[in-house]
């Protein structure tokens, strides 16, 4: 799509079915880790601190130059830059079987499940899915800029939310003595909200502000942290972090291309205005939590308006200007229309591709037919296995199993994916560095030598946008949409003679 | 798996643009041509989806505690 880089980073949970004591999600976790680097040889490991909670051994650059690692006890991929939408949806799925591959390896499959979803019904636990969109440093990064891209991230939710049972209690972490007495979690609403049976999105319940920098605590709507991972007097990246994980291809496909051309219309001027609420986080809960889902909202200007007309508005404009400014763009429109279009004719419409129709349809009639109460565990637990990212377990990908989900990429393009990075994109230069350090096995040196690695003295850093192999200078990647192809196979071949020798302990 | 097939020549070779070029998949599948496609049934139980639910743990929600990440 014209002038983005797109970029999806996932925190998984880990549901360890086994009553076993000695099983715990973050040392899962680490095996995971240890086995890709070490055994699979996937990628290489850090060797250095890149945080105070980020030890050497925590992670590492893929071969795809994505990242896997560590963070807060989650498993966390970070996809590799992606000029294209299609690739985007490759690696983003590539992430999920990595995974999964390591977990039948382990033989772990039948204690453990992979959870792509962001949160639990039982702790009010939440985890991210964060969306990266490359823009220019001239984009209007302030209250006017952003404010314009606020009411589309209000109401998008109506096809890119991934669906939940109940609620979290709080937001900002007070427990009161009865919910202590009776347990957090499993709630469907307190005497002082109206019963939340099921709601379209699982993070408006932890949205607290609408613009704030920072990532876990005071959550917002627009992450306003200028950390651009790229030459920062050209370039600036746009962080959100109140999306859904999305299972199904087309709505992921949806989520970071609607936005993505919402952003080039506040970069011509052409995005609609007067659509303000006056208070966009209570509009965000109140969307995802309404019943009827008839999604009614009250702009500032005291007009009523549903979130299906906001999305129309943003529609029209998109369409009016960019219609035929390449074939993604117009595959996005053309599905966005539809989406709102059959979103009017009841969730039944978007099964398959909208999560939440598709995990509620999934619900609906599982409940049916066990005549279960909205109340019972069990469909708390579909609910999780819905997001389970095996594909001989996990009811999405049953349903696209079963022709019911449409498929956007094909298996054999996220194997591929999930070792070969974007081709058009700076991933290419990274990658071609990782291999070559997989390739002349300094990995396997320092599986040998690790005991002796100065974590102050590493054989190599690699970086987003820069990396640098022990006794040659950095390489500087501070442009996502070059590749570096000549300048990473030179860097290779000068680097070649500094390998360190292997010597067997 | 054409475009795999594609996808493959075009990372082996070398003469690469250094600005975007065109991705490396387009959309296959029934949502490509057909527009999109929603299930033919009204309930999933003809099907395998209703044995995977019936699989399910009833109780692997009380199980699943994550701590709270970004």
């Amino acid at each position: 799509m014209k002038n983005r880089i797109f970029g999806i980073e996932t925190e998984y949970g880990l549901l360890i079915k086994a009553d076993q004591s000695n099983v715990s999600p973050s040392g899962v976790a680490r095996h995971i880790i240890q086995h890709l680097f070490g055994n699979k040889k996937q990628g290489i490991i850090d060797w250095h601190y890149r945080g105070h909670d980020e030890p050497p051994g925590n992670g590492g650059f893929l071969l795809n130059a994505g990242r896997m690692y560590v963070d807060m006890g989650h498993l966390e991929y970070a996809s590799p830059e992606c000029h294209s939408l299609w690739d985007l949806l490759a690696v983003d799925r590539a992430g999920d079987l990595l995974l999964q591959d390591c977990l039948d390896e382990l033989e772990l499959s039948d204690k453990v499940s992979i959870i792509k979803n962001n949160i639990d019904h039982e702790t009010d636990a939440t985890f991210g899915c964060h969306e990266n969109y490359l823009v220019s440093r001239e984009f209007p990064f302030n209250y006017q800029g952003l404010g314009l891209l606020m009411p589309f991230l209000v109401t998008r939710q109506v096809f890119t939310g991934a669906g939940r049972i109940g609620m979290a209690r709080t937001a900002d972490g007070w427990v009161g003595l009865d919910d202590i007495e009776g347990g957090r979690g499993n709630h469907s609403g307190t005497s002082a909200e109206e019963p939340v049976i099921y709601q379209i999105s699982q993070r408006p319940d932890y949205i607290v502000n609408d613009f704030f920098e920072w990532v876990q605590h005071n959550r917002a709507i627009v992450n306003t942290r200028d950390e651009p991972l790229a030459d920062p007097e050209r370039f600036r990246r746009l962080h959100l972090l109140m999306g859904d994980s999305n299972m199904a291809e087309e709505a992921t496909l949806l989520k970071m291309g609607t936005t993505g051309l919402v952003l080039q219309l506040i970069e011509d001027g052409h995005a609609p205005t007067g659509l303000d609420f006056d208070d966009p986080v209570q509009t965000l809960r109140g969307i995802s939590r309404d019943q009827k889902r008839e999604w009614m909202v009250t702009l500032s200007s005291g007009k009523h308006l549903s979130a299906l007309d906001i999305q129309e508005e943003f529609w029209e404009a998109a369409s009016k200007h960019y219609a035929g400014q390449d074939e993604e763009t117009d595959w996005v429109l053309v599905h966005w229309e539809s989406v709102v279009k059959d979103l009017r004719k009841g969730y039944q419409a978007v099964v398959g591709r909208v999560d939440w129709a598709s995990k509620l349809w999934l619900l609906e009639n599982f409940r049916e037919a066990e005549k279960l109460e909205w109340d019972d565990s069990w469909l708390k637990s579909l609910d999780l296995e819905y997001h389970n990212v095996d594909l001989q377990a996990g009811l999405y990908h049953g349903m696209a199993e079963e022709g019911d989900a449409p498929r956007f990429t094909t298996n054999e393009l996220v194997n591929l994916s999930k070792h070969t990075p974007p081709r058009n994109t700076r991933a290419f230069g990274r990658s071609e560095v990782i291999k070559h350090v997989v390739k002349e096995g300094w990995a396997d040196f320092l599986e040998k030598t690790a005991k002796h690695q100065d974590p102050r003295n590493p054989p190599y850093v690699i970086n987003w946008s820069v990396l640098q192999l022990q006794g040659s200078p950095p390489f500087v990647m501070s442009d996502p949409f070059r590749t570096y192809v000549q300048e990473s196979l030179h860097y290779c071949t000068e680097s070649q003679s500094l390998k360190p020798e292997v010597e067997p302990l | 798996m054409e475009h795999a097939m594609k996808f493959v020549q075009l990372i082996g070779s070398l003469d690469r643009k250094e600005r975007p070029v065109d991705p490396i998949s387009k959309p296959s599948g029934p949502g490509d041509d057909s527009g999109p496609k929603r299930p033919e049934t009204d309930s999933p139980s003809r099907d395998n989806l209703m044995k995977r639910m019936k699989k399910v743990d009833p109780k692997q929600a009380e199980k699943y505690r994550q701590r709270t990440g970004e």
